[in-house]
């Protein structure tokens, strides 16, 4: 369960390793702020997703089961979308369109027909968990590097209040050379390809065990 | 086929529960949802009523210019538009104040970006007055000279707002 666990960050991080997702992880990590809100999002939405898929696969029949697993995440994402417009407006704002179009999102898809529908709950919620994290993980990464460059430093603001800021920071020396050009796509991309070269190398550099 | 009627009635009864589920939870946002949609426009609201109780309404106009409505308590209504005049990448939004028996009372430009000098006429004070301010609502917004697709733009938005409103007002 661990190694469940483990996978979804680095050897199958959803972004890294599987390349899903990549639409909206290019889109929106254009700051930490809609990062995290984006990747606390998805995490729910994929364990939540997880459980019921696992708990159903037995009695779904195989001939419906993408559309079962397609109403199931479509009405997750309706749910989470309501209460974020409700409770966090301004991220609501700010992620826009890309927060329903998680209900297209490959991963949650991908996890529900590769894993849940054949394993138990918890191992299923497990999963999710991990992938959520790794995809998490994945947005962070992009979007540190793409805000640093960008604006040369860090806000995050308090999710349910947008007038309180939770942490900021700005490098001075770093503010003469800000590329405003890495906060729109051309930067994602660079930024998206470079980490996913590392974590190719990463993944395929020879395992001392295996070269025995 | 007693295999397509369960596949059927499978997906239909996951569906059932989902739309459940999903209304729930709206009933519970939904109100929540409509308080921040007010809270955000009233600033704006309060310019053209200050002092006055707002709530929002559901209701759309035949054209789509109109963007929200919002019933001012006591004194009449106030309704968003959006309509796009000369400057077609900026659409002009105003806000549009109608006392209860649905006269203009006042017209707030919220964004335009029209062009100086000649669009721009139709969003100055005393033209404002003129044109819009003190029509009922079977009088048509006049067009002004020299503006006429900036007015014209406003005209129709103007008019399609109030022929909503007829529902609402008697």
């Amino acid at each position: 369960m661990w190694n469940n666990f483990k996978n979804g960050f680095i050897k199958e991080n959803p972004v890294f390793g599987l390349y899903l997702g990549l639409c909206s992880s290019l889109a929106i990590s254009t700051s930490v702020n809609n990062a995290i809100g984006m990747g606390a999002c998805v995490t729910i939405v994929l364990i939540l997703s997880n459980c019921i898929v696992s708990l159903i696969r037995k009695i779904t029949p195989s001939e419906i089961r993408i559309p079962v697993y397609i109403v199931v995440i479509a009405s997750l994402v309706t749910v989470v979308e309501m209460v974020v417009h409700a409770f966090m407006s301004e991220l609501y704002t700010s992620l826009g369109v890309f927060l329903s179009l998680i209900v297209v999102n490959c991963i949650i898809l991908g996890r529900a027909e590769a894993f849940a529908s054949k394993n138990g709950v918890v191992a299923s919620a497990v999963d999710g968990l991990g992938m959520g994290l790794g995809y998490t993980f994945a947005l962070l990464l992009i979007s540190v590097v793409r805000e640093l460059v960008s604006t040369a430093g860090i806000t995050i603001v308090n999710p349910f209040n947008s007038t309180q800021v939770l942490f900021s920071f700005t490098i001075g020396a770093l503010e003469p050379f800000k590329i405003s050009l890495f906060s729109s796509s051309v930067g994602a991309f660079l930024t998206f390809a470079c980490f996913a070269a590392f974590f190719a190398w990463l993944k395929n550099k020879p395992n001392k065990k295996e070269a025995k | 086929m007693k295999k397509a009627l369960l596949l059927v009635l499978f997906l239909g009864v996951v569906s059932a529960i989902s739309g459940l589920c999903v209304g729930y939870v709206n009933s519970i946002t939904e109100p929540i949802i409509a308080e921040k949609l007010i809270a955000a426009e009233k600033e704006n609201l309060e310019k053209m009523f200050p002092g006055a109780q707002f709530a929002a309404l559901e209701m759309t106009d035949e054209k789509g210019y109109v963007q929200g409505v919002y019933e001012v308590v006591d004194e009449g209504y106030a309704v968003k538009l959006q309509t796009t005049g000369y400057n077609s990448s900026t659409p002009i939004i105003v806000l549009v104040g109608f006392d209860n028996s649905g006269v203009i009372t006042g017209v707030l430009a919220l964004q335009q970006q029209e062009t100086d000098g000649f669009g721009t006429k139709v969003f100055k004070e005393e033209n404002i007055s003129s044109l819009y301010v003190g029509k009922s609502l079977d009088e048509m917004p006049d067009l002004l000279s020299g503006a006429t697709v900036t007015s014209t733009a406003m005209q129709n938005a103007i008019s399609s707002a109030q022929n909503m409103l007829k529902e609402v007002v008697k």
